[in-house]
């Protein structure tokens, strides 16, 4: 993970005009958007969350629903940040950047709340949540997630992917 | 530990080192990444028909047989999801996407072997 890749698009773009490219383009090499290199895998590790609780919900809510209702329901509300997070992460506009903020810092109250609420209180909502006892029961990920995903966002912030 | 899974295990942690030593290797996504990915899927396409038949022919499962096949139809789906994801930005880094899968299924057959069995090991 050395220097940042230069992907093909870039170089084209840089290099259309001359091809010895000695000539330097007025403004300095662009950066990939926030939805590309690095960040399609914080990206891809979102939508496996997605699409992992989203199944896991599901099934909890159809055939389990009445054992524990609070616990399931916010199972689903879990899935559901996951997906507004991997939705708005994956668009490059500003207002798909606020609300991937908005997402990522639910996610990280959701699990950092949870995460105490079930040390604090074992019985609650054991294993029954990706959030549970910090996200123990997906190795941690999702402890680690919100931290990943909010270093990356503030690291990209809108307009600045062109000027800098 | 059943035959089916230890060779689940193989493919995953093959599938994973490739990814991630293209990633070094490679400023795109390497056919040996994809093959690999199509690997895993294959084995997935075995391991359902392997449970169906397993299923059909009234074998017991301790936990839940909807469970069960929640994951083996999101296992499914996850190598051709992250292959479409990986294709639409071909650098480097869609290597290291593709290298997401191995350990993912990975822990899904572990789950599935355990919802089938009380415990995969």
């Amino acid at each position: 993970m050395g220097s940042r890749p230069v992907n093909k698009r870039s170089v084209s773009n840089s290099s259309a005009g001359s091809s010895s490219g000695a000539e330097s383009s007025p403004e300095p090499p662009v950066r990939p958007p926030r939805n590309r290199g690095v960040g399609m895998l914080i990206i891809t590790a979102y939508g496996v969350f997605a699409v992992s609780a989203t199944a896991r919900a599901l099934y909890q809510i159809i055939v389990h629903f009445q054992d524990s209702p609070i616990a399931y329901t916010l199972s689903g509300f879990a899935a559901a940040v996951y997906v507004v997070a991997t939705l708005a992460l994956a668009r490059t506009s500003a207002r798909a950047w606020v609300l991937a903020l908005c997402a990522v810092l639910v996610e990280m109250a959701g699990v950092l709340g949870i995460g105490l609420w079930t040390v604090l209180e074992p019985d609650l909502f054991a294993e029954s949540t990706v959030w549970s006892n910090f996200g123990q029961g997906y190795g941690y990920v999702p402890l680690v997630l919100p931290f990943l995903g909010l270093f990356w966002l503030l690291k990209h912030r809108p307009g600045r992917d062109l000027r800098e | 530990m059943t035959v089916m899974f230890a060779i689940g295990t193989a493919v995953c942690a093959l599938s994973a080192l490739t990814c991630w030593i293209m990633t070094a290797m490679r400023s795109h996504p390497a056919d040996s990444s994809i093959v690999s990915l199509g690997l895993v899927e294959l084995y997935l396409v075995a391991y359902g028909i392997y449970a169906g038949f397993r299923q059909s022919s009234g074998a017991s499962v301790v936990g839940e047989g909807w469970e069960f096949w929640g994951y083996v139809l999101t296992a499914l789906l996850l190598p051709v999801g992250v292959f479409i994801w990986a294709m639409i930005d071909k650098t480097r880094w869609s290597n290291l996407v593709m290298g997401v899968v191995g350990p993912v299924v990975f822990v899904m057959i572990y789950r599935m072997e355990e919802i089938w069995w009380g415990a995969a090991l």
